[in-house]
C-alpha cells in the first residue's frame, strides 16, 4: 500500500506521555497518525481493523503502580484481547516504546505472543529513574522495525525506571530463554554498555515474527539531529530514531 | 459483614536472594545519620483489600493484579501455607527478624491503593464489587540492641513522616504469630461534620486574638476588626463559614499584602559602593516596582506580544506565529518543610494546574524547579546541633528531589531547567520553587484562548480530585511561621494520574468548546477558586453537598477551604454541561456541579438547605485598605544569628590556582547535580534541544548548560523557533547588598537565556520573593531591614528590568520563611531564609541556527572572554566562603544596564550569523570555573596567554564575581566579523582551544596553572553523601 494510506493507531489516555511525539514521527514520514484515547478504542474496537500499526507510547500509564505497563496491560487484556489477537494474526505491525515494551510484556505479547510468561522488565540495577542518550547496536535480527539500520551502531534517549529486562527461572533456565530468543533472531536492539542490568545488555525485542517490537529507548525523540544532546552534532537533518518508524513503514508499503 | 485482606508481594524463589539497591541506600542512610547497622533490611510492600464480603479465591484471582508473574510471588491472609515466608526469610538471611509496617494514616492521598482498585475494578469477577484499598511498606529487619521504641524512632527519621504514616514495629518475639494477617485493621477514616455557626465577633481584643488563633485564620487584629464593623453594618455576626472564607482570601499567600503595603523607607550612611536610594515613599510594592516597570517598558517598547499579564493565574506572550505561551513560577516553601515529598510534588502539579488555569486552559509543555537547601554534612562537621522537631536536610533534599521526579516525570512534562542552592540558613525552612511553561492556540472556536468568558447563569463544576481534610488551612498556615504542633490536615500529597487524566480532558473540552473558563483550585480551595471566578460575573452561589467528597464527616467551612488536590472549577454553559459531563465519564475524570454563577454582588453558600455564607464580593476583596510599613536599611543593624559557634576554614592557598579551581569545583554551589538532574525527565514531549547537561558524544554529555531549549515544532508552533528557559538566584549576595542580589538574580537569568541562543529583545521575566518575616513584632526585631532588602531588591529589579527593556510577565511572593523553635536545652531559636529573589527567564530563540551550547566544539578555536576582567574588585563570594582569610570588599561591581543591553544584542547578532561555536555564562566560582567547565565536557584543552594582567590581579581576575560576562569560542575563520559585531563592548582574547584535554594558562612565560578536563570533571562530579 502507499505511504500516504498507512494509517498508525497511536494510544493514549490513563497517564500515556508520548502520544503527541510518536504519532510526529509517522506523519513526520508521510503516513497517518491518529492519536485515540484507550476508552475510545474500546468503545469504536473497528479502529483497529483500518489500522495497519498500533503503538503504545511511553509514559507513566496508572502512575506506573504495582508495576509499570501492569494494569494498562489488564485493560487492554480485558477489553481488547480478542480484537489484539486479530490484529496480530493478521500480520499488521505492534510498536511499544518504554512503558509501551512494558505494557506488551505484561499483556503477554513479547516475546512470544499468547505463550506463558517467560520476560519481564522491572527496576533498574540503579534502583531509580534514568534519563541519558545511550550508545546502541542494532544487532541482524527477525525485527522489522530495525530493518533500516540493522548492523548500524546508534545512540537515543533512555527515560525510565524499570527497563531491566530479567527472565523467569533459575540461571540455567534464563540462560535457555535468552539462548531461544537470541536464535529466533528477536534480540533486536542492544545497549553497548550495561546502562540499566539489563540480562546480556538488551534494550529492544521483538516476537518471532518481527512484527511486534518492544524497546525501552525512544526513538521518537530523536527524530531531528536538533534532538541530539550534544552541541556539535546538532542539525537540520533527520535523526536515527526516525528509521525505526521508516522501517515500520517500509514493511507495510511492501506487504499489507 | 467486611472482610479485609491483607496481600504481601514477595520476590519468588530465584529472586529473593537480591538486595535492591534501595534497600542498601537504606543501610547506608542508618549508618551515615543515625549510627546504627543493619545486618539485613528487606523492603516488602502489600495491600489491604476490604470487600463487603468474604470472596472466594481471591489470592488466585488478585495475583495477576499485584505479582509480576516472572520475578514474584503472594502472600496473604488467604495463603494455605502460612509458614511459607519464614522459610523466605530464612532463605533471605534472617534468623532474627524484626517487622516494622508503615501503612497510612486514614485519610491520607494513596495513589498505589487508587491505582490498585481500578485495576481489581477491571477483573469481571470483581466489576461491580463495592471494594476499598490501603497499601504499605513492610520492613523486615535485623541487628543489634534493637528496640521497638528504636526501631519506630528511625523509621520515622527515614521511612515515614509521622503527618501521614501510622508505623507499626513487631519485634522477633511476637512475629511468629503472623498477628497482621489475622486482626486487620484497616484505616477507615471517622470523622463526623460540624453545623455551621455564628462567630460572635462583640468579644474583647484579648477573645478575638484567642478566636484568631485557635481557628488558624491567620487574621491581623486590625482584619478582624475590619471584618468586625462590616458585621455590625450587616446587624448580624459572620458564620465559620464567612470567616474561613475571609481568613483564606486574605491570607498573605493569596492577597499579598505586604506586596501592596504602603512603605516609607529611610536609610542610614552605607558603605561606598552601596548604592544609596534616599527616602522613598511605595505605594506598594507590585504596583510600583513591578507592575510599574512592565507598564512602563510596554508603552516605552510599544510591545505586540505582551497578550494577558498579571490577571490571570500565569502571564501569555506572543512568542510564536501559532501558539502563544504562557508562564508561571510558584513556591511550596511550607509545605515541603512539613513533608518534603509531599510539599516539592504538589507543588509541582499545582503550578501545572496555574497553567491549566490559564485563560480557557494551556497545555503545561516544560517545568522548571529550583531549590534552595542546606546539607547535614555542614552542620556534623562543625558539630553545630540542629533545633528539635527540624528534619534532617538531606532528607529533605531527598523528599524534594524525589517529589520532583514524581511530579514531573509522572505527568509527562520534561524538567528542562533548574538550580540548586545551597545555604545553611535553609535549614529552617527550604526554598522549593515550581515553575511551568504552556502553550495554547492563539484562537479557538472564533475565541481567543488567552481570555476567560464566564458568564451569569453558568455552572460552577468541581473536576478532579474529590475534597478530603487534607489540605486545609494550607493558605493562612503558609503565611504563618513553622511552629512547632501543627495541624496534620496541612499536609497533602499530590496524585498525578488524576490530575493527567484531568490536564488531558481539559484540553480535549477545550478543542471541543464545552466550557466558558477554568481556574485552579489551590491555595484557599473552593473559596478562592470560586470567589475569584464569581469577580468577573459579580457573584456566585454554591451548593457545598453536592461536591464529591472522599469520606463523609466534612464540616460545611473544609468542603468551603480544603485544597485537597487535582481540582480545577470550571464554567460551563448549560447547554454544554451534558457533554461536559459525558465526555468527563469518559475520561475517568470525576466532576460534580456545585453551584452556578450569578451578578448579584455575593458569594452565597449553601449546605443541606441551609444558607452558611453570603459575603458581598465588594468586601471580601476591595474593602480592606493596605497595610503602612516602615523600612530602614542600616547595614550595621544587629541581627543575631542562630549559629553563634565561629566555624573554622583552611587558608587561601594563594598561587596554587588549581587547588583553587578543584576546591571550588567540590562547593555545593558549583558541584554537578547530574546524579540528581538525570532522575528528571528532561526531554519527554521530544522538544527539548538543549537539555540540562550538555558535552561531546565521548565524555558523555557532563557539562553544565547555561539554560534549557524548547522547540516550538512539537508544539504545534514553528519549525525554526524555540524558547530558552533559564533562572538566577544569588542569596549569598543578600548579605552585603539586596540591591546587589537582585541585580545579579536578574542578570543571571538573562545571560544564561542570551548565552543559549535568546534574543534579548523578546524575553520576558518572572520574579518570585521568598523572605523573612519583614512584619516588625516582639520576636521580629529586625523586621525594618528585612523589609528594607526588599525595597531594595525589588528597586534593583525595577532598575535593570528597565534598562533591559525586558518585561515581568508574572510574579509571586512567599514571605513567612522562618522557622522558630527550640534547641534541645529549651533556648529559643529563630532561623531566618536569607533574603532571595529568583528570576526566571523565557526568550525567543528566532532561529535554530542561534542555538548555542555551552562546550567547546573543536580544536584551535579562539577563546574570549566577553565582559570585563572585574580586576578592580574583591568580588569572589565563593572564595569567601571556602578560605578563611579571603574578604569581599565594598565597593562591589554593579551594571550598566543600557550597556550590557548593548552587548547582549551584538552577541545575539553573531549567534544568529552562526559565529558562535560555544558560549558559557560566568557566575559561581567566577572566569576560571566557566572556562574550565567550556572544555571539561569535551576532549579539547586549551592554551591561554594571558596579557594585560597584572601578577597581584590574578585572584580577582579567576575568582571574581560579576555580572554580563561569557566565555566564548569562536572558529579562526569567523574572527574579524566577531570581534566587529563586538565592537565597543569590553573583550579580551584569551587563547585558543587543542587536542590535549589540558587547560594551561601561562603569565609573561610562566605557567600559572595546567589541569586536565577530566581531573576537573571528577571534582565536579564529586557526589553529595547520602545516597539516595
Amino acid at each position: 500500500m502507499k505511504r500516504e494510506q498507512i494509517k498508525a493507531l497511536i494510544l493514549t489516555g490513563d497517564g500515556i506521555n508520548c502520544e503527541a511525539e510518536t504519532a510526529l514521527a509517522f506523519t513526520e514520514l508521510g503516513a497517518q497518525a491518529e492519536i485515540i484515547h484507550i476508552s475510545d478504542l474500546i468503545e469504536n474496537k473497528n479502529k483497529l481493523k483500518e489500522a495497519q500499526i498500533l503503538a503504545l507510547p511511553g509514559g507513566f500509564s496508572f502512575g506506573d503502580e504495582i508495576g509499570s505497563g501492569q494494569i494498562l496491560a489488564l485493560k487492554l487484556k480485558y477489553a481488547l484481547g480478542e480484537e489484539l489477537k486479530t490484529f496480530v494474526e493478521e500480520k499488521k505491525l505492534v510498536i511499544g516504546i518504554c512503558n509501551g515494551f512494558q505494557a506488551l510484556v505484561r499483556l503477554g505479547l513479547l516475546p512470544k505472543p499468547f505463550s506463558k510468561r517467560t520476560m519481564t522488565l522491572t527496576h533498574n540495577r540503579q534502583g531509580h529513574f534514568i534519563n541519558r542518550w545511550v550508545d546502541l547496536d542494532v544487532p541482524v535480527s527477525e525485527c522489522v522495525w530495525t530493518s533500516e539500520l540493522r548492523g548500524e551502531k546508534i545512540s537515543l534517549p533512555i527515560r525510565h525506571g524499570e527497563g531491566r529486562i530479567v527472565f523467569k527461572g533459575n540461571e540455567e533456565e534464563q540462560r535457555a530463554t535468552y539462548k531461544t530468543l537470541s536464535s529466533n533472531g528477536q534480540i533486536a536492539l542492544s545497549y553497548r554498555s550495561d546502562v540499566n542490568g539489563s540480562f546480556a545488555e538488551i534494550a529492544g525485542v521483538c516476537d518471532p515474527s518481527g512484527l511486534i517490537f518492544g524497546l525501552m529507548p525512544h526513538p521518537e525523540a530523536a527524530i531531528s539531529l536538533w534532538h541530539n544532546p550534544g552541541g556539535a552534532d546538532k542539525g537540520e537533518d533527520k535523526g536515527l530514531g526516525l528509521f525505526i518508524f521508516e522501517s515500520g513503514l517500509k514493511y507495510c508499503e511492501a506487504n499489507l | 459483614m467486611s472482610h479485609v485482606y491483607r496481600f504481601e508481594i514477595y520476590p519468588d524463589l530465584f529472586n529473593l536472594k537480591k538486595v535492591t539497591s534501595g534497600e542498601t541506600a537504606l543501610k547506608s542512610w542508618f549508618q551515615t545519620y543515625m549510627q546504627t547497622t543493619f545486618n539485613h533490611i528487606w523492603e516488602v510492600r502489600y495491600f489491604l483489600v476490604e470487600t463487603k464480603e468474604k470472596i472466594e479465591n481471591m489470592e488466585a484471582l488478585l495475583s495477576e493484579v499485584f505479582c509480576d508473574s516472572v520475578t514474584e510471588v503472594l502472600f496473604s491472609s488467604e495463603s494455605k501455607n502460612q509458614e511459607l515466608y519464614h522459610s523466605w526469610l530464612k532463605e533471605r538471611g534472617f534468623s532474627n527478624p524484626c517487622l516494622i509496617d508503615v501503612g497510612f494514616r486514614p485519610g491520607v492521598t494513596d495513589n498505589s491503593a487508587h491505582a490498585a482498585l481500578e485495576a481489581l475494578k477491571l477483573l469481571p469477577e470483581l466489576k461491580r464489587m463495592p471494594m476499598k484499598v490501603s497499601s504499605g511498606v513492610m520492613y523486615f529487619v535485623e541487628g543489634h540492641d534493637l528496640s521497638a521504641k528504636k526501631l519506630t524512632e528511625l523509621t520515622y527519621e527515614k521511612m515515614a513522616n509521622f503527618l501521614l504514616h501510622k508505623v507499626t514495629v513487631t519485634m522477633t518475639n511476637d512475629l511468629v504469630y503472623n498477628e497482621r494477617l489475622k486482626n486487620i485493621d484497616f484505616p477507615n477514616v471517622q470523622i463526623s461534620a460540624q453545623e455551621s455557626k455564628e462567630i460572635d465577633l462583640n468579644v474583647s481584643e484579648a477573645e478575638l486574638l484567642k478566636l484568631n488563633q485557635e481557628n488558624c485564620w491567620a487574621l491581623s487584629l486590625f482584619e478582624i476588626k475590619h471584618i468586625k464593623t462590616h458585621f455590625q453594618t450587616q446587624k448580624r455576626n459572620p458564620t465559620d463559614v464567612e470567616m474561613e472564607i475571609i481568613a483564606q482570601t486574605w491570607s498573605e499567600h493569596c492577597k499579598h499584602k505586604i506586596f501592596s503595603s504602603e512603605i516609607t523607607y529611610s536609610e542610614a550612611n552605607l558603605p561606598k559602593g552601596v548604592k544609596p536610594l534616599g527616602d522613598l515613599k511605595i505605594k506598594g510594592i507590585f504596583k510600583s516596582y513591578i507592575r510599574g516597570a512592565t507598564e512602563k517598558i510596554k508603552k516605552e517598547r510599544k510591545l505586540p506580544w505582551l497578550v494577558s499579564i498579571f490577571h490571570d493565574n500565569a502571564g501569555v506572550v506572543r512568542f510564536d506565529d501559532k501558539m502563544d505561551v504562557c508562564i508561571k513560577v510558584e513556591t511550596h516553601n511550607s509545605p515541603s518543610a512539613l513533608d518534603p515529598y509531599g510539599g516539592a510534588l504538589t507543588g509541582i502539579l499545582g503550578v501545572n494546574r496555574d497553567i491549566l488555569g490559564v485563560g480557557v486552559g494551556a497545555k503545561p509543555i516544560a517545568n522548571t524547579n529550583v531549590f534552595c537547601l542546606a546539607e547535614n554534612k555542614y552542620f556534623r562537621d562543625n558539630d553545630i546541633k540542629l533545633p528539635l522537631l527540624l528534619k534532617n536536610p538531606d532528607r529533605i533534599k531527598e523528599g524534594v528531589h524525589l517529589g520532583v521526579q514524581d511530579g514531573g516525570n509522572k505527568s509527562g512534562i520534561p524538567t528542562v531547567n533548574g538550580a540548586f542552592v545551597f545555604d545553611r540558613d535553609f535549614v529552617g525552612k527550604p526554598l522549593v520553587f515550581c515553575g511551568t511553561i504552556g502553550v495554547m492556540p492563539q484562537m479557538e472556536n472564533n475565541k481567543s484562548t488567552s481570555l476567560k468568558g464566564q458568564r451569569p447563569g453558568d455552572l460552577i463544576v468541581m473536576a478532579g480530585g474529590r475534597i478530603g481534610k487534607d489540605g486545609i488551612h494550607g493558605a493562612t498556615f503558609s503565611s504563618m511561621e513553622l511552629v512547632d504542633g501543627v495541624p496534620a490536615s496541612v499536609v497533602q500529597i499530590g496524585d498525578p494520574i488524576t490530575q493527567k487524566r484531568l490536564s488531558d480532558f481539559l484540553i480535549e473540552a477545550r478543542i471541543k468548546g464545552l466550557f466558558n473558563s477554568v481556574t485552579d483550585n489551590g491555595a484557599g480551595g473552593l473559596s478562592s477558586s470560586v470567589g475569584e471566578m464569581a469577580q468577573a460575573t459579580n457573584g456566585a452561589v454554591v451548593y457545598l453537598e453536592k461536591a464529591l467528597v472522599k469520606y463523609p464527616g466534612l464540616s460545611p467551612y473544609e468542603l468551603m477551604v480544603s485544597e485537597s488536590q487535582e481540582r480545577m472549577t470550571f464554567s460551563v454553559p448549560r447547554d454544554q454541561e451534558k457533554a461536559f459531563l459525558e465526555l468527563a465519564e469518559k475520561r475517568s475524570v470525576e466532576v460534580s456541579v456545585i453551584g452556578e454563577f450569578t451578578e448579584t454582588g455575593f458569594l452565597k453558600v449553601n449546605y443541606e438547605g441551609k444558607t452558611v455564607a453570603n459575603l458581598s464580593l465588594h468586601f471580601v476583596h476591595e474593602s480592606l485598605p493596605p497595610m503602612e510599613l516602615k523600612a530602614h536599611f542600616d547595614l550595621g543593624t544587629k541581627s543575631d544569628h542562630w549559629i553563634k559557634k565561629e566555624i573554622k576554614k583552611p587558608t587561601l592557598p594563594k598561587e596554587n590556582y588549581k587547588e583553587i579551581l578543584l576546591s571550588l569545583f567540590k562547593n555545593p554551589n558549583i558541584r554537578s547535580q547530574e546524579h540528581l538532574v538525570r532522575r528528571y525527565d528532561h526531554e519527554v514531549k521530544a522538544a527539548t534541544i538543549v537539555k540540562p547537561y550538555t558535552g561531546s558524544t565521548e565524555k558523555g554529555y557532563s557539562a553544565p548548560s547555561d539554560a534549557g531549549v524548547i522547540w516550538m515544532k512539537p508544539h504545534g508552533g514553528g519549525a525554526d523557533n524555540a524558547l530558552a528557559i533559564s533562572c538566577g538566584l544569588c542569596p549569598k549576595i543578600s548579605a552585603y547588598d539586596s540591591y546587589l542580589m537582585a541585580e545579579f538574580a536578574l542578570d543571571e537569568a538573562v545571560r544564561n537565556a542570551v548565552s543559549t541562543g535568546a534574543n534579548p529583545d523578546e524575553m520576558v521575566l518572572v520574579d518570585n520573593y521568598c523572605w523573612p518575616d519583614p512584619i516588625e513584632s516582639e520576636r521580629n526585631p529586625d523586621a525594618k531591614l528585612k523589609l528594607a532588602h526588599l525595597v531594595r531588591a525589588s528597586q534593583a529589579l525595577y532598575d535593570l528590568s528597565l534598562a533591559y527593556g525586558m518585561p515581568f510577565v508574572s510574579g509571586k511572593d512567599s514571605m513567612k520563611n522562618d522557622f522558630i523553635g527550640a534547641m534541645d536545652n529549651g533556648e529559643k531559636v529563630k532561623i531566618s531564609v536569607p533574603p532571595t529573589v529568583l528570576v526566571t527567564a523565557m526568550g525567543r530563540v528566532p532561529t535554530l541556527k542561534a542555538v548555542t551550547t555551552s562546550e567547546a566544539k573543536k580544536t584551535e578555536a579562539l577563546i574570549y572572554l566577553v565582559g570585563s576582567k572585574l580586576t578592580d574588585y574583591q568580588s569572589a563570594f565563593e572564595l569567601k566562603e571556602l578560605y578563611e582569610d579571603y574578604t569581599v570588599e565594598y565597593p562591589l561591581p554593579h551594571i550598566n544596564g543600557k550597556k550590557q543591553l548593548d552587548l547582549y544584542r551584538s552577541l545575539h547578532k553573531s549567534m544568529r550569523e552562526g559565529l558562535v561555536l560555544s558560549s558559557h555564562d560566568i557566575s559561581d566560582g567566577g572566569m576560571l570555573v566557566a572556562l574550565a567547565e567550556v572544555l571539561m565536557g569535551t576532549k579539547f584543552g586549551a592554551d591561554i596567554e594571558l596579557k594585560g594582567i597584572e601578577k597581584k590581579d590574578l585572584i580577582p581576575f579567576f575568582f571574581n564575581e560579576g555580572c554580563g560576562r561569557f566565555i566564548v569560542t569562536v572558529d579562526k575563520k569567523d574572527q574579524k566579523e566577531f570581534e566587529e559585531n563586538l565592537s565597543g563592548h569590553i573583550f579580551s582574547r584569551l587563547g585558543e582551544t587543542n587536542e590535549t584535554g589540558i587547560l594551561k594558562i601561562d603569565l609573561q612565560g610562566e605557567t600559572l596553572l595546567e589541569v586536565h578536563n577530566d581531573e576537573c570533571m571528577s571534582h565536579y562530579k564529586i557526589e553529595a553523601e547520602g545516597k539516595l
